[in-house]
């Protein structure tokens, strides 16, 4: 039985080809993620417990901050003295590195990473555990003078005794590159700058007597968590974070880590896309090849072989396919990996390629899915060639597969159908967020499974309907082509589910995103009074003097500041929220509409006031005049009284909650050296706008990580920021249209070599070889608009309850991106007349008598 | 040539019983409209000369036409008959421009057709030929209506609906006509092939044991209308077969073996023909087939 499986195997090898494709891509993407993921966090593990210093003292830090507000958090410089004082501790050094500067060149170019890699200043050690080797110069000395990285220097072009000017909170300063530090360890995108230690402090933190951090070397035989503790008694642990070399080493691998499962979860959605529609292709692969193979199967049958060695034939042939196809997956995922990682160093992450790591669970991820898949794909087309009765051998097996009538798809697609409708319905009837997105969740599941178990029962109507002027646009051409897009609706429906599955999910993404860019853009129109917003692209907080150029430029009316920060506030009903507050300068009401449903902005922006979002304050039962305790980073602490409820409507951005904001001398109060994340700029009477933004332009050509933006641009903005997603979907839906076109290409392959005798006949009685590529080419059109029109309705059908999710955060216009869906849909007959390239080709190749022959 | 003369008014369908209505049909045909354009008695219908069909090359070349020089007369009946091997269905595939020949030259009508290229041979077989096969002779997703006007929708030419009418009572497939094959029996399975062929009005019907797969009754049935097609309407038609009794309905017999014509007979008889046959078996012993090539 094994010879005849094998035997088996090795004759339909051609034919199981795609199916091998389908299984490489998908253990391709499962393999390449795990890969790239054991590589890079391998090399961060290293360069991080490489560069931590034996024990490191910094401020508490409860609130993540930098990010946000731009404010730095210190300890006192004099620190190091109590620490090198510590019994076991053999050089103590007081640190400054700061990531809020900015630098830029000559020329007024960004020296800093474009990436979002951080740039960083700091100060000049030459330790152990430095991250870089002085490959040509000298140190810094006195203020004036500072290195540069070796990386950045080759990227920006900068040279040793060229000038840059540093950004940074105290004010900014001038300093000539007098050395090139060259990375020894991998470098991880950012760009390093380095000052003398001795001025680091007065020119980063505005005081030579504040720091970022301590660092300690242990001495000699004192290890680094005896260390930890003595340093902890001498100074309490109350007040700082002290972590040794390993803490800090993993702590700083967990903040690169979220980066890092981005990428993981992306290549693990490519995967989870290619497993998908790689079954559908399997399944169709192993039904068309039982199905021709009844006879065969009828004969060992007659032969004595029993069913479940025919099953069990059958299952090992999809074994050998999983074997073949999960060891050619781990390659490609390899060579996948590979690639990845020199993308990475395209974009500054110079990562070693040599020293990739595949871990042991790599291969057996691989083996898994790709045998997983296989199995689970050709489990049931088992079953059939199994329940094929001896009689078969002797039957005239001519029309293949019709298959059984399609009573037990109709009733579990319709079961549920129903309770994915339902779901869906609750969805869009939810008030709560949480309750409609889980929902929804369940109905995308619920319909989606619905829609593929039924897709052989809507191919009869949809089809019908579909090519109902096929007859009449290209005759007995046509009508054949529809019909035989009609003749076995599982296989049809089977092989339009994988195109199905990739346009359901692109239309209903494009139709939330299409309503998220539209509300957004009312929002806009709504809110932003403002002639101009001088921002950054990434919302970044950016340097003080930005605001003092702007106020400073001729024709400007007005300016007023907006600061962000985090803030941890104890609500009325006992929750303690952390999200991110606003601080807005005075005359608030001049650069935006805001409506109140109580309070107003002067009473919102008064000293020791706050206010928030009237919705969420009837929530968790604040009214107006309670008193919330809010703590800011750093530890400082206040009491804010609600002075106004606003009624946006949408209050909640990302990662907000609340919409609480207060006036901007309240937050410099707690977060003195905050920076600015936006400018509200008017033009000042009698001068126009458009008279303005060139001024603008002008005053901040040496800050150019700021832009100045008008409304338009501002919604083109937002746009782009939504569209990263969108491009997201894009590429997976290009993956999924990859292996549906193969699904396609191999349904309509086994179809033609089933039809052999059919297509002989045709061609005996007078069709021509482009007729009958017309044929082929039709059907598979055909097949794969019906493919389409079920993922672009089944897709629309999503993006509205998606809508819906989004209308109860406020989201509430709804767009309908008509251009995309007529786009996807001519897409989709392009990928018809794609697939039936080479089925087309090979058909028209046949020879006439052969095919007569054929048996 | 019987075929030519004044129109000709007979039965088509032959003489059997069965329930549905107007079997009687009469086609009344000038044999100037069958075959517009063209001279009816111009010479025979399809010619060969020096046919010549190998297979392989060198030492191992086996000829299934040894060259075969043969004359089908327009508007007879004539069959091919011959052991396995002896390549009768190549004959046929050749003279039909489905098959490629080795050397010689083939007719159809006054068109030579060797040397024609695959778009050519492809319009002749669609425009002047009409093709009977064993089974598997209609496309299973079209009805007997599509199968039948099939070849002429693929021209993109328009049945002429009034002989349409006249093929389709003869034949008694008028309420079978919305019926897909897998409806059909045998026999009407062979009809509507028969009618397809019949339909586009052909200058030859090659027909590969046309009741090859059909009980007798069906089979008689079938060469009934075959028979008819050429005494009622002038049509010329080709018949393969290995079947000394449907070989009797034609109006001459050409016995091949080895690749050669080597008898013909005309006005032949099942016993006959039968008495024929056994003849090659005494020639050629009992090892039976010498050739191995194409199988009738």
């Amino acid at each position: 039985m094994l010879k005849t499986t094998l035997r088996s195997f090795l004759a339909h090898k051609g034919r199981l080809a795609l199916s091998a494709l389908a299984v490489i891509l998908s253990v391709a993407f499962v393999a390449g993620s795990l890969i790239f993921s054991d590589t890079v966090t391998r090399t961060f593990d290293r360069l991080f417990a490489s560069t931590a210093a034996d024990v490191t003292v910094q401020p508490k830090q409860d609130l993540r901050s930098a990010r946000l507000s731009g404010s730095v958090q210190t300890l006192p410089a004099a620190l190091r003295d109590r620490v090198a004082k510590v019994d076991g501790v053999a050089a103590a050094r007081a640190e400054v590195s700061v990531q809020n500067a900015f630098v830029v060149d000559g020329h007024n170019k960004s020296v800093g990473p474009t990436t979002g890699a951080p740039t960083v200043v700091r100060g000049w050690y030459v330790t152990r555990h430095s991250p870089v080797r002085l490959t040509s110069g000298h140190a810094p000395h006195g203020p004036g003078e500072a290195l540069l990285d070796a990386d950045t220097a080759g990227r920006r072009h900068v040279r040793t005794g060229d000038t840059l000017t540093v950004q940074a909170q105290p004010g900014t300063f001038r300093v000539r590159v007098v050395g090139i530090a060259t990375f020894t360890t991998t470098n991880p995108g950012a760009a390093l700058i380095y000052l003398d230690p001795a001025v680091a402090g007065r020119e980063l933190l505005g005081s030579s007597a504040k720091a970022t951090s301590i660092t300690a070397d242990a001495a000699a035989g004192v290890s680094d968590a005896v260390l930890e503790r003595r340093v902890g008694a001498a100074l309490g642990t109350r007040a700082y974070d002290l972590k040794t070399a390993g803490e800090q080493a993993k702590s700083a691998a967990a903040t690169l880590g979220t980066f890092l499962d981005v990428i993981k979860y992306v290549m693990l959605g490519f995967a989870g896309v290619a497993l998908l529609v790689g079954v559908f292709l399997i399944v169709n692969t192993f039904s068309m090849l039982i199905a021709q193979r009844t006879r065969e199967l009828g004969l060992l049958r007659a032969l004595g072989a029993d069913r479940r060695q025919v099953r069990r034939s059958v299952l090992t042939e999809a074994l050998l396919l999983g074997l073949v196809g999960s060891t050619l997956g781990l390659a490609a995922g390899t060579g996948l990996a590979y690639g990845l990682i020199r993308l990475m160093s395209a974009f500054g992450m110079n990562l070693k390629a040599a020293e990739m790591v595949i871990g042991w669970g790599t291969p057996v991820a691989a083996y898994v899915v790709g045998l997983g898949v296989t199995f689970v794909a050709a489990y049931l087309p088992a079953r059939r060639a199994a329940a094929v009765s001896p009689m078969a051998a002797l039957a005239d097996a001519e029309v293949a597969g019709v298959g059984k009538p399609l009573r037990v798809r109709a009733i579990v697609g319709a079961v549920i159908g129903v309770a994915g409708a339902v779901a869906l319905a609750g969805c869009a009837a939810a008030t709560r967020t949480a309750r409609a997105a889980s929902l929804l969740g369940v109905g995308v599941g619920l319909t989606l499974i619905a829609t593929v178990v039924a897709g052989p029962l809507l191919v009869r109507p949809v089809i019908q309907v579909l090519g109902a002027a096929f007859p009449a646009l290209f005759g007995s051409v046509g009508r054949m082509s529809q019909r035989n897009a009609l003749r076995n609706p599982r296989r049809t429906g089977a092989t339009a589910a994988a195109l199905m599955v990739g346009l359901a999910l692109v239309s209903g993404m494009s139709v939330a995103s299409a309503s998220m860019s539209a509300s957004f853009d009312r929002q806009i129109d709504r809110t932003l009074g403002a002639d101009f917003v001088v921002q950054n692209a990434n919302f970044t907080p950016f340097t003080r003097q930005i605001a003092d150029r702007v106020t400073a430029t001729p024709g400007v009316g007005l300016v007023v500041r907006q600061r962000l920060t985090p803030v941890a506030v104890r609500l009325p009903d006992g929750r303690r929220v952390t999200t991110t507050a606003a601080g807005y300068g005075a005359r608030l009401d001049d650069v935006a509409h805001l409506t109140y449903a109580r309070g107003g902005s002067a009473a919102a922006l008064a000293d020791g006031h706050l206010a928030l979002d009237a919705d969420y304050a009837e929530d968790h039962g604040v009214r107006l005049g309670s008193v919330l305790p809010v703590r800011f980073p750093g530890g400082g602490r206040a009491e804010l009284t609600v002075a106004a409820l606003t009624d946006q409507e949408s209050a909640e951005g990302f990662g907000t909650q609340g919409g609480i904001f207060f006036g901007l001398p309240t937050l410099e109060k707690y977060v003195p050296d905050g920076q600015d994340s936006a400018l509200y700029v008017n033009a000042a009477p009698g001068t126009r706008a458009t008279d303005l933004r060139p001024r603008l332009e002008r005053a901040l050509t040496a800050f150019p990580q700021v832009q100045v933006r008008d409304q338009a641009d501002y919604k083109e903005l937002v746009h782009d920021q939504i569209s990263v997603l969108l491009y997201l979907v894009y590429a997976l839906l290009g993956l999924a249209i990859v292996i549906a076109v193969l699904g396609v290409v191999n349904t309509l392959a086994l179809s033609v070599v089933e039809r052999t005798r059919e297509i002989g006949l045709l061609r005996a009685i007078g069709l021509g070889r482009r007729q009958l590529r017309r044929m082929i080419r039709l059907e598979s059109v055909v097949i794969a608009v019906f493919g389409a029109v079920l993922g672009l309705v089944l897709g629309l059908v999503w993006g509205l309850c998606m809508q819906q999710v989004l209308a109860l955060r406020g989201l509430t216009a709804l767009a309908i991106p008509w251009g995309t869906i007529v786009a996807v849909m001519i897409g989709s007959a392009v990928v018809g007349v794609v697939a039936a390239l080479l089925p087309a080709l090979r058909a028209s190749r046949m020879n006439v008598l052969a095919a007569i022959a054929h048996e | 040539m019987r075929c030519a003369g004044p129109p000709v008014s007979l039965t088509l369908a032959p003489g059997r019983t069965g329930s549905t209505g107007d079997r009687e049909a009469v086609l009344s045909t000038p044999a100037a409209q069958h075959v517009p354009g063209r001279t009816p008695d111009g010479g025979p219908a399809a010619r060969a000369r020096g046919l010549t069909k190998a297979y392989g090359s060198g030492e191992t070349a086996v000829l299934a036409l040894d060259a075969v020089d043969v004359d089908i007369a327009r508007g007879r009946f004539t069959a091919v008959m011959g052991p396995s091997g002896s390549g009768k269905s190549t004959l046929m595939h050749c003279l039909a421009g489905l098959d490629t020949v080795s050397a010689g030259r083939v007719w159809l009508g006054d068109t030579e057709i060797t040397g024609l290229r695959e778009r050519e041979l492809t319009r002749l077989r669609r425009d002047r030929i009409g093709f009977m096969f064993q089974s598997f002779n209609l496309i299973p997703t079209l009805t007997a209506a599509e199968n039948i006007t099939l070849p002429m929708d693929i021209a993109g030419r328009r049945p002429d609906p009034r002989w349409l009418d006249q093929v389709i009572d003869a034949l008694g497939l008028r309420d079978r006509l919305g019926h897909r094959p897998s409806q059909l029996s045998g026999g009407q399975q062979q009809r509507v092939a028969c009618a397809r062929a019949l339909a586009s009005r052909p200058e030859l019907i090659f027909a590969d044991e046309p009741t090859g797969n059909l009980d007798s009754r069906a089979g008689l049935e079938v060469l009934g209308f075959l028979r008819g097609a050429v005494d009622d309407l002038g049509q010329t038609v080709v018949m393969v077969t290995h079947d000394p009794g449907a070989a009797a309905h034609s109006d001459l017999v050409l016995f091949l073996a080895d690749g050669r014509i080597v008898d013909e007979m005309p006005k032949p008889t099942a016993d006959a023909v039968l008495e024929r046959m056994k003849r090659f078996d005494v020639v050629r012993g009992p090892s039976g087939d010498g050739h191995g090539a194409q199988e009738g």
